[in-house]
C-alpha cells in the first residue's frame, strides 16, 4: 500500500490534487463557520476534479478532436471521458454549493450566527 | 369448501363484522358476537374429525391444519369455557365503551387458541400464537390503567417467549428442511447434542411465559387483574393452558427420546413447585380479589406444570385433569369477581363485605369453585390433586410432594379470605342497595360451578378424552391400564371410589348447615362493622374495620423472609438500567453536522487501516 | 412491450420542467401533472414487469452507442421490481400531499411537486442505470432535490437538518467520484457490466480502495451507521410525505446501488461480512436510540435506520435466500414505514414539536388514521398476520440456513426493543387521556385514500404473501446471476 501511495505522490499533479483535497477536508472538518465549511466542501470538489483530469492526461497528447493530421492516430489524444466527467462534476458541484449557500443564509436568519456548534437544535 | 377453512373464515369475518356493527345497535352486536363464537364451535365439534388434516401452501411454506385427540381435549377448554365466557361478556360489557374492540379481540383470542390446537406445522402455530398474544395484550391495556408498565411488561415477556420460540422454529427449519411438527419429532433424535439441548430450552421458554412459570411469571398478576374480568376468565382459564399444551408436546414427543430429558423434567417440575409455593404466598397477601386470583392462577399453573413435567402416565393424567378443572373453576371465580365489581364498583375485600344475602347465586358459584380450587372432596379439584400426590409419591418425588402439599395447604388461607371477605362478615350500609348480577352473568357461573361437581363425581367424562389424547402423545396404555394407575378411580375410570363415603359426609354437612341456619335464622341480628364498642372507644367513621383488613398478619410475618426478594424488582432494575444505557447510546448523534462528517472520515480511515483483515 | 425504460427517467424530468410553465396557464396543473405522470409510469412499470418476467431483462441503449461505450439502462426483474415499488410509492406520496399543509397555496405546491418529480427521476435513474458515472449523476439529482425538500418548511429547524444532509452528501459525492476515478483509471471503462467482467484484472489494492470509497459514499445515502447522522434530522424535519418518500424511495435506491456494486461489480467476499457487521451495528444502535426518543418522527426515523441495517444484514448473507429476505424486507419497509410516516404526520399535525406525548388519546378523534398507524406498528414489529412477519421470518430462516445463530439471537433481542417503543405509542394513542390543548386535524380525503391503500397492502401481503413472493424470488435470482447480467448488457449490438 505504502509504495503505491508514494507512486501516486510521485506524480506532481496527483500530489497537488490530493493536497487540495486534504485542504478542503481540513476546512470542512475543522473550521467552525458554516461559510468556511461550504468553501471547504467546494475545495474538495475542485481537488477531485483536478485528479480526474489528471488521469486522462497523456504526455504530449493533443485535444481529442479528429483534426487534420491526427485523423488516424487516436492513441496520442488525451482521454476525453474524464474531461466529460469533470464538466458534469463541476456543474453538479456548482449546484450543490448554491443550495448550501442558500441554506447558510436561512440558517443565519434563523439562528443569527454561523457558528456550527450553536446550530444544534436537532440532536439525540 | 373445507370445514376447517370455513371455521376460521367465520371467526375472522365474524370478528370484523361484530367490531364494525357498533352503529347498528348494541343488541345486533351482541347477537353477532355470540353467533361468531357459537357457530364455528358447533361446526368444529360436528364436522371436524380427529386425525384429519389438510395441507396447503402460503408464500412457499407448507402449512397443515387439523386436529388430533390431544388438541381436541384442549379445544374443550377453549371453546367450552369460551362459550360460557361469551354469554357472560355480553352482560358484563353492557354500557361500557369500546365494546367493538372488546368483542373483536375476544373472538380473535378464541380463534387463535383454536388455531394453535389445529396447527400441525410450526409456522401456523407461531402465527396463531402471536395473534393470541396481541389480542390478549389489547385486552390487558383495555382499561387504560397503568398500561405503560403492566401492558408493556406483558408484551415484553410475551415477545421474549415468542421470539425464543421463533428462533427454535427457524433452527428446526434449517435442520429438517420443513416446518412440520411431525418432521421435528421424527428427526429430533438425530440432531446434534447442542441442538437437542437448545431447541427444548427455547421452546420451553416460549411456552413457560404463557404458562407463567417462575421466573417468567412476573407479567401474570398485573395482566390478569388489569384485563376486563369477562376476558380474564378465558385469559387465565384457557390462554395460559396453551403454554401447558406446548409443554406437554415438548416433554412427551422430544424429551422422552433423549437421556437429557430427565434433567429437563426435574428442573421444570421444581420450577413448577416453586411457582406453586410463591404464587400461593403472594396470593395470601393480596387485598384485591383480582390480584389474589391472579396469583392463585400462577400457583395453580405450577401444580399443572409439576404434573406434566413429571410425565408418568398418572402424573400426566393428573396434570391434564387439573388443567381442565382449573379452566372451569378459575374461569368461574374471575366471573364472580367481575360480577361483584360490576354490582359494587370495587373488588377490594377490605371494602366489600356481607354480600351473601345480596348475591346468593354468585355466592353459590364462588363457594363451589373455591371448594374445587382448594381440592376438598367431593368436587373436581380433589380428584386432580389426589392423582397428583399419588403420582409424585409413586414416582419417588417425595420432596416435591412436601412442597406441593405446603402450597396446597396454604391455599386454604386465600380461599377462605376470598369467600369470607366478599360474602360473609358484617353487612355494611354502603352495600345495602347491591342486587344480584343479571341472569346472563349468573347462569354461566352457576353452570360452570355445577360442572366442578359433576366432574368430581364422574371424572370419567373428562378422563376419557384425556386418555385418548395421551394415547396420541405416545403413552402406550389402554384406558383400563390408565385407570389402574390410581387408587382413587374405579375400574371403569368414570367414578371416584370414595364416592359413597363422600356423599355420606356431604349429607351430614348439608343437614348440619340447614339445621344451623333454620335454628339460628330467627334470632339473627345483622350488624355493621361500626356496630361495636371496645373498652368504651367508639370507632370513627373513616376507620376501616372490615374483617378482611390485615388478614393473616402472623402467617405473613412468618413467611416474610421468603417473600422479601421479589424477582419483579430485579427485572425492573434491569429494564431501567438498559433504558439509561440506551439514553447514553443515542448521544452518539450529537446534533453537530461536523461531528457526523468526522464520523464518516473516521469510518473510511478505519476501513482503510483494517482493509487487509476485512477484505483479505 | 409498450414502452422503454428510458421513459422512467425522461418523463418525470420533463414533467419537472413543465410544471412551472403549465402553472402559469392553469394553477391546478402543478398538482395534476405529477399525478398523471406517476400513474402513467406505474402502468408502464407493471407492463414492463410482466414483459420482463416472461422474456428476461430489457437493456436499453441511449444515443445509439452500444455498451460498453454508451450508457445503458437495465430493466431486469430486480431493478424493475424496485422501480415499480418506487413509482407506486411516488404515486401514494403525490396523492397524500395533493393538498397537504402548505401545498394548498400555489407557490409552495409548484416547488414541492417540481422537487418531488426530480427526486423520483433521480431515484429511479439510480436503479435503472448501467453506468457508474450515470449513477453518480442520478445520486446528485436525488440528493439536491432531497436537500431542498428537507428544507421545505421555513420557520422550523429544517434548514439545519438540510445542511447536515448536504455536508454528508457532499462528502459522499466526493468519495463516489474518487472511487469512479480509481475504477476508470484501472479498467478504462464506466459500464457496470464491463467493470464486473473485468474486475479480476484490477490490482487488489486499488480494488479495495475503490470498494471502500464506494461503500462509504453509498452508505451515507443508505443511512448506515456511523454515516447516518443526517438521517434522523432530515426525516424529522422534512414534511411528512417527504419522510415517506425518503424511507420508501431514496434510501431504497441507495441500497440498490450499494448492493449492485457489491454483488455485480466486485468479487470481494469480505464485503459480505462487512455488510453483516455494519448492518448489525446499525440495527442495534438505531433501535436503542429509538426507544428513548421524545419526537414521533424522530423515532420513526431511527426505526427506519434500524430496518435498513437489517436489510444490510440480509444482503450480507450472500445466499439467494438472504437476498430474497432482504428484498422482502425492503418491500415491506417501503410500504409500512410510508404508512407510518403518512399517518403519523396527521397524528401530530398541528403540533410544533411533534412530541410523542401529544398523541395521547387521539384514537377517539382520528379513528381511521390512528387505526392505520397501529396497523403499521403491528406490521413493522413483525406481528403476524401482517406483512412484516413474513419478511422477518424469511430473514431469520435465511440466517439459520447460513448457521448464523448469533445474528438470529441479536435480531430477535433488538426486535423486543422495537416492540417496546412501538407499543408505547400504541398505548398512548388509545389508552391515554387526551390533552385538551392538543388540536387535531382530520385527514383530507386524498390523504385518507393514500393511507388506506397502504394499509390494505399490509393486510393483503400479510394474509397472502404469495402476492409478492413470486416477483421477489425472480428478483433475487436475477441479482445472484452476475454472469447473466454481464452477458445481457455486453452482447447487445
Amino acid at each position: 500500500m505504502e509504495d503505491t501511495l508514494f507512486k501516486i505522490l510521485d506524480y506532481g499533479v496527483y500530489g497537488t490534487a490530493v493536497l487540495v483535497i486534504l485542504i478542503g477536508l481540513y476546512g470542512a472538518l475543522v473550521k467552525r463557520s458554516l461559510l468556511k465549511i461550504v468553501i471547504g466542501l467546494s475545495i474538495i470538489d475542485s481537488g477531485i476534479n483536478l485528479l480526474l483530469v489528471a488521469i486522462g492526461y497523456l504526455k504530449g497528447g493533443t485535444a481529442p478532436i479528429f483534426s487534420p493530421g491526427y485523423l488516424d492516430n487516436p492513441k496520442i489524444m488525451v482521454d476525453p471521458i474524464p474531461q466529460a466527467l469533470v464538466l458534469t462534476a463541476i456543474v453538479i458541484g456548482f449546484g450543490v454549493t448554491a443550495v448550501a449557500l442558500a441554506l447558510v443564509i436561512r440558517l443565519y436568519r434563523h439562528h443569527g450566527t454561523l457558528h456550527i456548534d450553536e446550530i444544534r437544535n436537532l440532536k439525540w | 369448501m373445507e370445514t376447517i377453512f370455513l371455521i376460521f373464515i367465520l371467526f375472522l369475518g365474524g370478528a370484523i363484522v361484530t367490531w364494525m356493527a357498533g352503529k347498528l345497535g348494541n343488541i345486533v352486536q351482541d347477537i353477532l358476537f355470540l353467533a361468531t363464537i357459537l357457530v364455528p364451535s358447533y361446526l368444529f365439534y360436528t364436522n371436524v374429525a380427529t386425525g384429519y388434516a389438510i395441507d396447503f401452501n402460503v408464500g412457499g411454506i407448507e402449512l397443515s391444519w387439523g386436529i388430533n385427540a390431544f388438541g381436541w381435549l384442549f379445544s374443550l377448554i377453549v371453546l367450552g369455557l369460551g362459550a360460557f365466557a361469551a354469554f357472560y361478556a355480553v352482560s358484563f360489557m353492557k354500557g361500557k365503551e369500546r365494546r367493538g374492540a372488546f368483542y373483536l379481540n375476544f373472538i380473535l383470542s378464541i380463534m387463535a387458541m383454536l388455531g394453535i390446537l389445529m396447527s400441525q406445522d410450526l409456522i401456523s402455530f407461531f402465527i396463531f400464537w402471536e395473534i393470541m398474544t396481541w389480542s390478549s395484550y389489547i385486552m390487558v391495556v383495555y382499561n387504560g390503567n397503568d398500561v405503560q408498565r403492566i401492558g408493556i411488561k406483558y408484551f415484553v415477556f410475551s415477545a421474549i417467549g415468542a421470539y425464543a420460540m421463533l428462533m427454535a422454529i427457524v433452527l428446526i427449519k434449517s435442520m429438517t428442511g420443513s416446518f412440520m411438527i411431525e418432521s421435528l419429532i421424527s428427526s429430533y433424535t438425530s440432531f446434534s447434542y447442542d441442538m437437542q439441548i437448545l431447541i427444548p430450552v427455547l421452546l420451553l421458554t416460549g411456552f413457560g411465559v404463557k404458562a407463567a412459570i417462575m421466573p417468567l411469571h412476573v407479567w401474570a398478576p398485573g395482566a390478569y387483574s388489569n384485563a376486563p374480568m369477562a376476558y380474564t376468565s378465558i385469559f387465565s382459564g384457557s390462554l395460559s393452558k396453551m403454554g401447558i399444551y406446548g409443554m406437554v408436546i415438548v416433554f412427551t414427543t422430544m424429551l422422552s427420546y433423549v437421556p437429557e430429558g430427565v434433567w429437563f423434567r426435574g428442573v421444570v417440575a421444581w420450577l413448577g413447585g416453586f411457582t406453586a409455593v410463591f404464587g400461593t404466598l403472594w396470593a395470601i397477601k393480596q387485598d384485591d380479589a383480582k390480584k389474589l386470583l391472579a396469583y392463585s392462577s400462577v400457583a395453580q399453573l405450577g401444580y399443572i406444570i409439576v404434573g406434566v413435567a413429571i410425565g408418568t402416565p398418572l402424573a400426566m393424567m393428573a396434570g391434564l385433569f387439573l388443567a381442565v378443572m382449573h379452566a372451569i373453576f378459575k374461569g368461574t371465580l374471575f366471573m364472580v369477581v367481575g360480577a361483584i365489581e360490576r354490582q359494587t364498583g370495587t373488588s377490594n375485600f377490605t371494602e366489600v363485605t356481607g354480600l351473601i344475602r345480596k348475591m346468593p347465586w354468585t355466592f353459590v358459584a364462588a363457594l363451589m369453585s373455591i371448594i374445587a380450587l382448594a381440592g376438598i372432596p367431593p368436587l373436581g379439584g380433589f380428584v386432580g390433586k389426589w392423582m397428583l400426590y399419588e403420582s409424585l409419591i409413586t414416582s419417588d418425588h417425595y420432596l416435591l410432594v412436601i412442597v406441593i402439599f405446603f402450597s396446597s395447604t396454604a391455599a386454604f388461607l386465600y380461599c377462605y379470605k376470598f369467600l369470607f371477605g366478599f360474602f360473609l362478615g358484617q353487612e355494611e350500609e354502603e352495600w345495602a342497595h347491591v342486587k344480584e348480577a343479571p341472569a346472563l352473568m349468573v347462569v354461566p357461573m352457576v353452570i360452570l360451578a355445577g360442572l366442578t361437581f359433576l366432574l368430581g363425581t364422574y371424572p370419567g367424562i373428562i378422563l376419557k378424552p384425556i386418555a385418548n389424547g395421551m394415547q396420541t402423545l405416545g403413552y402406550g396404555m389402554t384406558q383400563g391400564q390408565l385407570w389402574d394407575t390410581s387408587i382413587i378411580l374405579n375400574e371403569w375410570g368414570n367414578q371416584v371410589v370414595l364416592q359413597p363415603i363422600l356423599y355420606a359426609i356431604l349429607g351430614i354437612f348439608v343437614f348440619f348447615v340447614i339445621f344451623v341456619t333454620i335454628k339460628g335464622y330467627k334470632n339473627t341480628r345483622y350488624v355493621t362493622t361500626k356496630d361495636i364498642s371496645s373498652s368504651g372507644e367508639v370507632p370513627l367513621a373513616h376507620e376501616n374495620l372490615t374483617f378482611s383488613q390485615g388478614f393473616f398478619q402472623p402467617f405473613l410475618r412468618a413467611v416474610e423472609p421468603a417473600m422479601r426478594r421479589q424477582i419483579d424488582k430485579y427485572y425492573t432494575a434491569i429494564a431501567n438500567g438498559l433504558e439509561s444505557l440506551f439514553d447514553f447510546t443515542r448521544r452518539i448523534y450529537t446534533g453537530n453536522g461536523q461531528t457526523y462528517a468526522i464520523f464518516v472520515i473516521v469510518f473510511v480511515v478505519i476501513l482503510l487501516i483494517f482493509k487487509n483483515s476485512i477484505f483479505g | 412491450m409498450v414502452g422503454t425504460p428510458v421513459l422512467f427517467v425522461a418523463i418525470p424530468l420533463l414533467a419537472a420542467f413543465l410544471i412551472p410553465l403549465f402553472g402559469m396557464i392553469w394553477k391546478e396543473s402543478v398538482r395534476v401533472i405529477p399525478g398523471i405522470v406517476l400513474a402513467y409510469l406505474l402502468v408502464l412499470a407493471i407492463n414492463l414487469m410482466n414483459y420482463v418476467m416472461v422474456n428476461g431483462p430489457i437493456v436499453e441503449v441511449i444515443a445509439g452507442w452500444a455498451p460498453p461505450l454508451g450508457i445503458n439502462l437495465v430493466f431486469s426483474a430486480f431493478s424493475g421490481f424496485l422501480v415499480t415499488l418506487m413509482v407506486f410509492l411516488g404515486l401514494i406520496v403525490w396523492m397524500y400531499s395533493y393538498r397537504f399543509k402548505r401545498n394548498v397555496d400555489f407557490e409552495p405546491a409548484k416547488k414541492y411537486f417540481l422537487l418531488l418529480m426530480m427526486l423520483i427521476t433521480g431515484s429511479v435513474g439510480m436503479v435503472l442505470t448501467g453506468d457508474i458515472f450515470n449513477l453518480f449523476v442520478f445520486i446528485e439529482i436525488t440528493s439536491i432535490s432531497a436537500y431542498a425538500l428537507t428544507a421545505f418548511y421555513t420557520g422550523r429547524d429544517s434548514a439545519e437538518a438540510s445542511f447536515k444532509y448536504l455536508m454528508l452528501g457532499s462528502l459522499a459525492s466526493a468519495f463516489l467520484l474518487i472511487a469512479i476515478m480509481i475504477i476508470y483509471s484501472q479498467l478504462g471503462t464506466l459500464n457496470m457490466a464491463d467493470i464486473g467482467s473485468k474486475m479480476h484484472l484490477m490490482k487488489p489494492a486499488y480494488k479495495i480502495m475503490a470498494i471502500i470509497f464506494l461503500f462509504t459514499a453509498l452508505g451515507i445515502e443508505a443511512e448506515i451507521f456511523p454515516l447516518n447522522g443526517w438521517a434522523p434530522d432530515a426525516y424529522a424535519e422534512a414534511p411528512g410525505p417527504v419522510g415517506a418518500a425518503f424511507a420508501g424511495i431514496v434510501v431504497k435506491a441507495a441500497i440498490y446501488a450499494s448492493i449492485r456494486i457489491i454483488y455485480t461489480l466486485f468479487d470481494l467476499s469480505g464485503a459480505y461480512d462487512l455488510l453483516i457487521v455494519i448492518g448489525m451495528i446499525t440495527l442495534i444502535v438505531a433501535e436503542t436510540a429509538a426507544i428513548r426518543q421524545e419526537k414521533l418522527k424522530r423515532m420513526l426515523a431511527y426505526s427506519s435506520i434500524g430496518q435498513m441495517g437489517l436489510v444490510m444484514v440480509a444482503f450480507g448473507m450472500g445466499t439467494e435466500e438472504g437476498v430474497f429476505a432482504a428484498l422482502f424486507l425492503m418491500f415491506n419497509h417501503a410500504i409500512i414505514k410510508s404508512l407510518l410516516f403518512l399517518s403519523g404526520s396527521y397524528l401530530v399535525y398541528n403540533s410544533k414539536d411533534k412530541l410523542i406525548k401529544e398523541v395521547n388519546g387521539i384514537g377517539k378523534f382520528l379513528p381511521i388514521t390512528s387505526f392505520l398507524f397501529v396497523l403499521g406498528s403491528f406490521a413493522i414489529v413483525g406481528l403476524p398476520p401482517f406483512a412484516g412477519f413474513w419478511s422477518k421470518l424469511s430473514v431469520l430462516t435465511a440466517a439459520a440456513d447460513s448457521n448464523m445463530l448469533l445474528i438470529i439471537a441479536l435480531v430477535l433481542i433488538v426486535s423486543i426493543i422495537e416492540v417496546v417503543y412501538y407499543m408505547r405509542v400504541v398505548n398512548r394513542i388509545y389508552f391515554f387521556k387526551k390533552d385538551e390543548s392538543v388540536s387535531t386535524q382530520r385527514p383530507t380525503l386524498n390523504a385518507l385514500i393514500a393511507m388506506i391503500t397502504l394499509g390494505a397492502i399490509v393486510l393483503i401481503v400479510g394474509f397472502y404473501p404469495d402476492a409478492v413472493t413470486g416477483f421477489l424470488h425472480r428478483a433475487s435470482a436475477d441479482l445472484m446471476d452476475k454472469a447473466g447480467y454481464i452477458n445481457d448488457v455486453l452482447t447487445l449490438n
